[in-house]
């Protein structure tokens, strides 16, 4: 079995193994380490999470502003969104040996900020390009459990989606 | 991949002089956003029906950007905000 998503009403009921409750919880925290802060000045994972708003160089006094502005709110709604999900985990029951969590229409928000962000994190850092992921991965790859996490995030943003969008 | 950024034939706008023309924000391909999600998004945060969001994000995916709103520099940046905290890879410009 794998992760299930069914509407009810506005919100999402989501129905998961045991396993996949532990999958998931991981990423918050990866990502709450990850939003305290860039590594390395230019680094791409944080820029790509926060990237300019104004591509033209005259305007660097507006870029510089507007990130004043902007960043602090973005983090914060970033950060929230983390705990979100944490502690709709943390309420899940189980139902038939699997865990089920009944997601209100802001929690469902917060999970495909989170999945989204997260996919954005790993995506930059293995370098992803369009074109279809290896069927296989090759379990020799170093980043061959980092590839297996974002296929099995994009798999399941895109249920959610799809389910949103009806 | 990645397609490279082309041309982009850019919203009719009318002819307006100089701080009246409208901002733009543009929103660019980029690899990992999934092609329902980026639908979503327009839908959610432009109120755009179905169709016109999904025409958009074809136009990113196979263009590599597109105009998806436009209007005052304060719009054009609080729209590429709310485009940025959904992870969606958006900047402004004023056409010259």
């Amino acid at each position: 079995m794998s992760v299930q998503f069914e509407r009810r009403g506005e919100g999402v009921l989501v129905t998961l193994d045991a396993n996949e409750v532990e999958l998931l919880r991981a990423v918050p925290s990866e990502l709450k380490t990850l939003l305290a802060g860039p590594s390395e000045k230019d680094d791409p994972v944080y820029n790509r999470l926060f990237p300019s708003a104004y591509l033209d160089p005259t305007e660097e006094s507006a870029e510089r502003e507007w990130q004043e502005l902007v960043h602090p709110e973005l983090l914060r709604e970033r950060l929230a969104a983390l705990e979100t999900v944490t502690s709709s985990l943390d309420r899940a029951g189980t139902k038939r040996g699997r865990a089920e969590v009944e997601l209100a229409p802001e929690e469902v928000d917060a999970w495909l900020h989170v999945l989204n962000d997260a996919r954005l994190a790993l995506g930059t850092r293995l370098g992803i390009t369009e074109e279809p992921e290896a069927a296989e991965i090759d379990p020799s790859d170093p980043d061959a459990a980092a590839h297996a996490m974002y296929n099995w995030l994009t798999w399941l943003e895109n249920d959610l989606v799809e389910t949103l969008l009806g | 991949m990645t397609t490279a950024p082309l041309e982009v034939e850019q919203p009719e706008v009318d002819e307006v002089v100089g701080t009246d023309r409208p901002w733009l924000v543009i929103v660019w391909n980029d690899p990992v956003n999934l092609m329902s999600y980026v639908v979503y998004v327009f839908q959610k945060l432009f109120g755009y029906s179905r169709e016109k969001a999904t025409r958009l994000m074809l136009q990113v995916h196979h263009e590599g950007k597109a105009a998806v709103s436009e209007g005052t520099r304060e719009k054009a940046e609080s729209d590429v905000a709310r485009l940025h905290a959904h992870g969606l890879w958006a900047t402004m410009e004023h056409p010259s």
